[in-house]
């Protein structure tokens, strides 16, 4: 839908989930830069919810808006949630669950940009 | 789970660590919860999509949709909570989840005309990267492992928490 930030969003994901990977093998727990980077990802996240929105009416059928738009909201949830389990968990499972966390946000912007490339008018 | 096994005192004497005591909503439990919730939020904004759309395409696959979403949801609170009760719980959900992806998943290839629409267990979970067939199998396990991690200290370790 928005070439730019769909490649933003999947570097973003990218960086966070070579930032999980770094810290689990460090046997580090969540510290600022996992932290901020979830942040930023999610803030681009938002702007990918607002765009999207305002765009969704090019889909014409019902049912692939729906998703669309579904996928839109539930890759908003991944970022919170997989930084408030790492903070709660005190073992090198904490980066695991960050680590999938944004293996997770990348496919569904894959997914996505996929709805969108096959839907919109 | 060797992550849980880097302390450097090993004496199986020794009382646990906190983070120690068995409890399946910890340490790697919390990847299960994560990747159960997610599938839970998956399946149940299909479902609710696919019955509120267009029930009449495919019932049967929807309904499936529907109680596989279920399923899900009991299988994320109960491996969370970790309390007894809860986890046999989620021992009955798994189980139940093992079962209808081991079906569905078959009678999708033996009959698909029964299945003119997918659900998440239709041929194997195939459309969510078999992710509904493997999962399972590693909650039950890890409900084993729990458990026997517990020992027979099992009220002992459920005052603790």
């Amino acid at each position: 839908m928005l070439q730019p930030l769909t490649v933003v969003l999947l570097v973003g994901s990218g960086v966070l989930a070579l930032l999980a990977a770094h810290h689990l093998l460090r046997r580090r727990l969540v510290d600022d830069p996992v932290v901020i980077t979830a942040l930023v990802l999610e803030v681009a996240l938002l702007v990918q919810l607002v765009v999207g929105l305002t765009k969704a009416t090019a889909i014409a059928d019902g049912a692939e808006r729906a998703t669309f738009i579904a996928y839109l909201f539930t890759v908003l949830l991944v970022p919170p949630a997989t930084v408030v389990i790492a903070i709660k968990e005190k073992t090198q499972w904490a980066m695991g669950v960050v680590l999938g966390g944004a293996f997770v946000v990348a496919i569904l912007v894959a997914r996505l940009q996929q709805v969108w490339s096959l839907h919109a008018a | 789970m060797p992550p849980e096994q880097q302390q450097p005192e090993q004496q199986p004497k020794q009382r646990p660590e906190q983070h120690d005591t068995p409890h399946t909503g910890h340490g790697f439990g919390r990847v299960l919860v994560a990747v159960y919730g997610l599938l839970a939020l998956a399946a149940t904004g299909r479902s609710i999509l696919q019955i509120s759309e267009y029930f009449d395409r495919a019932p049967v696959s929807y309904v499936l949709s529907a109680l596989a979403a279920v399923i899900y949801l009991v299988a994320t609170i109960g491996l969370a909570r970790g309390d007894r009760a809860s986890v046999r719980l989620a021992t009955v959900a798994l189980s139940v989840e093992l079962l209808g992806v081991l079906v569905v998943g078959t009678l999708s290839y033996v009959v698909p005309s029964a299945f003119p629409d997918k659900t998440v267990w239709s041929h194997f979970g195939s459309g969510y990267g078999y992710v509904p067939l493997v999962l399972p199998i590693v909650g039950l396990w890890w409900i084993h492992h729990t458990a026997r991690a517990g020992g027979g200290t099992d009220g002992a370790a459920a005052a603790r928490r």
